[in-house]
C-alpha cells in the first residue's frame, strides 16, 4: 500500500520536473554577480522611459541615468551647464541663448545638436503627443497656443536650431528659473529620425539611442531594468560594468533583499524598520523636496471663517508628527521646503493652543460649542491614517472640536477634490525642479492643484512677480510675504512637515551622491568590496 | 464528444461578450478616471490626452470602439503604461504566472492528495490527526502570512531558497509554496471525506469479499470514485492560480499577470482591467470544460452530450 502511494507521488512529481524544469532551464542561476554590478531596486515599473510622456520619478530615476540635457544640478540644486557650456541671456531675460558642446554623442555615435532639441521640445508640445507635462514650456512663446491647438504653425514657437551648436528660446516673459527647467527630463533632446521610424516602439531597448552615462540593455516589464556604462559617454564612462534596477514593490520585500546581499541599496525603509536601523553604518536620512499639507475648502462652513483656519493650524503640535511616523519628518509650518530657496522656518503659524482657543471663540464657537460637524478625508494609507487621527486629537484635546475622518480610494479622493471638496483634506506635493516656483505656484487662484476655492490677488501678484526677479534678496521678500498670506493670514492650508528619505546602503559602495530631488545618479558610482 | 465541445466553444462567445460589457459598465461607473492625478493637468492638456484615447467620445461610442477592437484581436494601449498594448502585457505576464501558477497547482495536487489519502489508511490514527490539523491550517492561514514565514525561516535565516526575484526554478520554490498550501489542504479534505464516504459502499465490500489487498481497492477502486469533488475545485482553481496572485506576486517581486488585477483598478487603467478580465474569463471557461471532460471520464454515467 505504502509502495504504490510513494511510486504514484514519485510519477507525478517526475512529470511535474520535467514540465516545469524544462521552463525554467533558459533563466537558471543568473542570480549570480558580475563584477562591478550595482542592484537597486525601482519600487515599481517605469510607465514610460518616453522623457516626452513620463511624469513619475521611477521613469525619471532611470532616464536621468540615461539622459543628459543642457543643464544639471549641482549639490546645492543649482543648475549648472551639462551639454549647454554657456547661456546667454539677453532682451531683458526674456531670450535664452543656449551654446552646445560639441563632443556630446549619441549612443549611436551621431552628435547631440540643437536641432535635437528644437524637435523635442516641439514634440512635447504638439497636442498629438498628448504630453502631461507640456506645460513646462507654456512660458515659451506661442508654446500654450501651439499646445492647446489655437495655433498650428509650429514654427511660430519661440524655441529654434540656430545652428546645429546653438539652440535660442523666446520667453513670454523673463523666468528666473529657466534654467532649472532645462535640467528636467522634458527637456531632454530627442531624435527625430528613430521615433519617425519606431514609432511608440522608440523606448524598446533595440531601438533606445540615449546620451547620458548609462545605455539601456534589457527591459523586462514589471522586473527589471538592466543599464551598461557608456564608454563615449562625453565625461567619461562610468565605472560600473551594470546597473541592474529591479521592480519590487513590496517594501519588506525589498529589505529582505537587501539583507540576503541581493540588493546594494534600499532607498524605501518600510516605517516600521527604521528604529531598528537608524543606528546602523549603513543608514542615511535625507530632506527631501516634499511637503505634507492639509487644505481648507474656504467656501464651506466654518472654514470659510479665517479665524477657525488659524485655530486649526494653531492647535496643531507638528513636533508631535515625526514621533508618530518615526520616518525622520522635519515639522514645518511654512510651505517652501529646507533645502530649496525661498525657505523661511520663521512663517507659518506656531503651535499656540491658548490663541488657537481665543480664534475659536471670536469666530463664535467659545469652548467649541456649538460647533457643526466637520469632517477630514484623505486618500487611504496606513501613514495618512496615523497623522488624520493624530491630528483628531489633537484638535479635540485643544479646540474640544469633534473632526470625523474619512478615507477613500485614491481615485475616487482625487474625483471628490475637483466635484466636491471636502471641509479639510490632506494632500502632497513633491518638486519637479528644485524652485519655489514650483510649490508656491500651486495656490495661485487659477492653479488646477488649488483644490481650496482660496485666492487672492495680492498672492498671484507675488508669485508672478517673483518668477522675474533676478535679484535673490528682493525674490526671497515676495516669497516671504506671499507664504505670510498662505499660511498665516488666509490659511487655506496649513502645512504639516517635509518628508525624508530613509536609506539603506552597503558600505562597500562608493561615489553615490544623494540628493533631496530623489533622483539617484549613478554615474559616480563604483564598488570597493 | 466534439459536438459537446465545439458547443460549449460556441457559448463562449456570449458570456465573453457580457463580462466584457459588464465589465465596461462597471468601469464607468466606478470614480476617478485614469488621468486624475495628484498634480493635475491643465484643462487644455487633459483633453489632449482624452482624445488621444477616444475618452472625449460619448460613452455608447467608446464602447462600440471598443468591442470593434476586440473582435479585430486588439485590447487596445495601456493608459498607465505609455507606448505599451495590453496584448503586449499580457504576452509578457501570463506566461510567468503559468509557470508559477503550473507549478502550485502540482503542490496542491501532490500535497492534497498525499495527505488526503494518507488520512484514510487508517482513519483517527495520529497521521490522518495530524494531517488533517496541517490542512485546516493551511485553510485557515491566509497566504501572505505563509509567504512571509517561508521567507523568513527558509530564506532569511536558513539561506536554502532567494526570498524573492524571479532568476530561476530556485526562486520559484517558495512562492508556488505559498499559492499551492493552501488549495492541497483544502483538496486534502474533500478527498478524505470523500474517500471515507466510497469505503462503506456495496462494491468496496464486494471487493474485500473477493480478496483484493487494501492498497489495490483504495487506489484502484476507491480513489477513482472519490475524486470527484476534487475535481470539481480543480477547474476554478487552475483559473486561479495559472493568472497569477496579486499577493504572491507582490511579496516574492513576479512579474506575473496576477497584481494587474489589483494595480489596473487602481490606476483606472480600463483597457488592462478589461484585458485581464477577458484573459481571467477565458481561462475559467476552458478550465471548466476540461473539467466536464474529466467528469465523464471518471464517470461513466455522467453524458456530456
Amino acid at each position: 500500500m505504502h509502495r504504490i502511494v510513494a511510486i504514484i507521488i514519485i510519477a507525478i512529481g517526475a512529470i511535474l520536473i520535467i514540465v516545469f524544469g524544462s521552463l525554467f532551464l533558459e533563466s537558471s542561476g543568473v542570480s549570480s554577480r558580475e563584477g562591478n554590478e550595482f542592484r537597486m531596486n525601482l519600487g515599481s515599473e517605469p510607465p514610460t522611459l518616453d522623457w516626452s510622456l513620463a511624469t513619475d520619478s521611477v521613469s525619471i530615476t532611470v532616464i536621468e541615468n540615461m539622459m543628459e540635457g543642457l543643464t544639471r544640478y549641482d549639490q546645492n540644486l543649482q543648475p549648472q551647464p551639462a551639454i549647454a557650456k554657456k547661456i546667454e541671456v539677453s532682451d531683458h531675460g526674456k531670450t535664452y541663448r543656449f551654446h552646445l558642446r560639441k563632443d556630446v554623442r549619441w549612443t549611436d555615435g551621431r552628435p547631440v545638436t540643437a536641432e535635437d532639441f528644437e524637435y523635442s521640445w516641439k514634440r512635447l508640445l504638439d497636442p498629438k503627443t498628448a504630453a502631461e507635462y507640456a506645460y513646462f514650456l507654456y512660458d515659451i512663446v506661442n508654446a500654450y497656443e501651439y499646445n492647446t491647438g489655437q495655433l498650428k504653425n509650429v514654427s511660430q514657437v519661440g524655441v529654434k536650431a540656430l545652428d546645429p551648436w546653438t539652440l535660442e528660446v523666446h520667453l513670454k516673459k523673463p523666468i528666473i528659473y529657466f534654467p532649472s527647467i532645462t535640467t528636467f527630463m522634458v527637456t531632454f533632446p530627442q531624435r527625430r529620425d528613430l521615433i519617425e521610424r519606431y514609432g511608440d516602439r522608440w523606448t524598446d531597448p533595440a531601438h533606445l539611442v540615449t546620451n547620458g552615462p548609462f545605455k539601456l540593455k534589457e527591459w523586462k516589464h514589471e522586473y527589471k531594468v538592466v543599464l551598461e556604462p557608456y564608454g563615449d559617454y562625453f565625461e567619461g564612462s562610468p565605472r560600473l560594468d551594470r546597473v541592474l534596477m529591479f521592480v519590487v514593490n513590496e517594501l519588506n520585500t525589498a529589505l529582505t533583499l537587501y539583507e540576503t546581499g541581493d540588493l546594494d541599496i534600499d532607498v524605501r525603509l518600510p516605517p516600521e524598520a527604521i528604529p531598528f536601523y537608524q543606528h546602523s553604518p549603513e543608514y542615511r536620512r535625507i530632506p527631501v523636496l516634499r511637503g505634507y499639507y492639509y487644505g481648507f475648502n474656504v467656501k464651506k462652513v466654518p472654514f470659510n471663517n479665517v479665524k477657525v483656519r488659524q485655530a486649526f493650524s494653531m492647535a496643531v503640535d507638528r513636533e508631535q508628527l515625526p514621533r508618530v511616523l518615526k520616518g525622520g519628518e522635519i515639522p514645518t509650518t511654512s510651505w517652501i521646503p529646507p533645502g530649496m530657496f525661498g525657505h523661511n522656518p520663521e512663517i507659518g503659524l506656531k503651535f499656540d493652543p491658548q490663541r488657537a482657543r481665543r480664534l475659536l471663540a471670536e469666530a463664535g464657537y467659545p469652548g467649541g460649542r456649538s460647533f457643526p460637524p466637520v469632517t477630514a478625508v484623505y486618500d487611504t494609507n496606513p501613514i495618512n491614517n496615523l497623522i488624520a487621527e493624530n491630528l483628531q486629537a489633537q484638535w479635540q484635546q485643544n479646540l474640544n472640536v469633534q473632526v470625523n475622518l474619512e478615507n477613500q480610494e485614491w481615485k475616487v479622493f482625487l474625483k471628490r477634490l475637483k466635484t466636491d471638496t471636502p471641509m479639510i483634506f490632506r494632500l502632497g506635493w513633491g518638486a519637479d525642479y528644485p524652485d519655489p516656483d514650483n510649490f508656491m505656484g500651486l495656490f495661485t487662484t487659477q492653479s488646477g492643484n488649488n483644490n481650496t476655492h482660496w485666492g487672492n490677488s495680492r498672492y498671484d501678484e507675488l508669485i508672478a512677480k517673483a518668477a522675474s526677479e533676478p535679484d535673490p534678496k528682493r525674490r526671497q521678500q515676495m516669497y516671504d510675504e506671499a507664504q505670510r498670506i498662505l499660511t498665516e493670514q488666509d490659511v487655506s492650508i496649513m502645512p504639516l512637515f517635509v518628508v525624508a528619505q530613509n536609506i539603506l546602503i552597503k558600505p562597500y559602495v562608493k561615489g553615490l551622491q544623494l540628493n533631496a530631488m530623489e533622483i539617484l545618479s549613478l554615474k559616480d558610482v563604483h564598488l570597493v568590496r | 464528444m466534439i459536438r459537446f465541445v465545439l458547443r460549449r466553444f460556441l457559448w463562449a462567445i456570449p458570456v465573453l461578450w457580457v463580462v466584457a460589457t459588464l465589465t465596461f459598465i462597471l468601469m464607468q461607473v466606478v470614480p476617478g478616471g485614469p488621468f486624475d492625478k495628484d498634480k493635475p493637468l491643465p484643462p487644455e492638456i487633459k483633453a489632449n490626452v482624452e482624445a488621444k484615447y477616444h475618452l472625449d467620445r460619448p460613452v455608447w461610442q467608446q464602447y462600440l470602439i471598443y468591442l470593434q477592437s476586440l473582435f479585430e484581436g486588439d485590447l487596445g494601449p495601456s493608459y498607465k503604461y505609455l507606448g505599451r498594448d495590453v496584448n503586449d502585457i499580457i504576452k509578457d505576464s501570463l506566461p510567468v504566472s503559468l509557470q508559477l501558477g503550473g507549478l502550485a497547482l502540482g503542490v496542491a495536487v501532490m500535497a492534497g492528495f498525499l495527505l488526503g489519502i494518507l488520512a484514510v489508511v487508517k482513519p483517527y490514527s495520529w497521521i490522518d490527526r495530524s494531517g488533517m490539523f496541517m490542512a485546516t491550517a493551511g485553510i485557515s492561514i491566509p497566504n501572505f502570512v505563509v509567504g512571509a514565514l517561508l521567507i523568513l525561516f527558509l530564506s532569511h535565516l536558513y539561506k536554502f531558497f532567494p526570498p524573492a526575484l524571479w532568476e530561476g526554478w530556485r526562486h520559484a520554490i517558495l512562492p508556488a509554496l505559498t499559492l499551492g498550501l493552501g488549495p492541497a489542504a483544502f483538496i486534502a479534505r474533500l478527498l478524505r471525506s470523500s474517500i471515507l464516504e466510497t469505503l462503506h459502499q456495496d462494491f468496496v465490500r464486494t471487493a474485500r469479499a473477493k480478496g483484493l489487498g487494501e492498497g489495490v481497492i483504495l487506489l484502484k477502486h476507491v480513489l477513482k470514485n472519490s475524486v470527484t469533488p476534487a475535481v470539481t475545485f480543480l477547474g476554478p482553481l487552475t483559473a486561479t492560480l495559472v493568472t497569477g496572485s496579486f499577493i504572491v506576486e507582490y511579496i516574492f517581486a513576479i512579474p506575473g499577470m496576477g497584481k494587474f488585477f489589483i494595480t489596473a483598478v487602481t490606476n483606472r487603467d480600463y483597457p488592462l482591467i478589461m484585458g485581464v478580465t477577458l484573459v481571467y474569463a477565458v481561462i475559467i471557461l476552458l478550465a471548466n470544460l476540461l473539467v466536464d471532460i474529466t467528469y465523464a471520464y471518471l464517470d461513466p454515467r455522467v453524458r456530456v452530450e
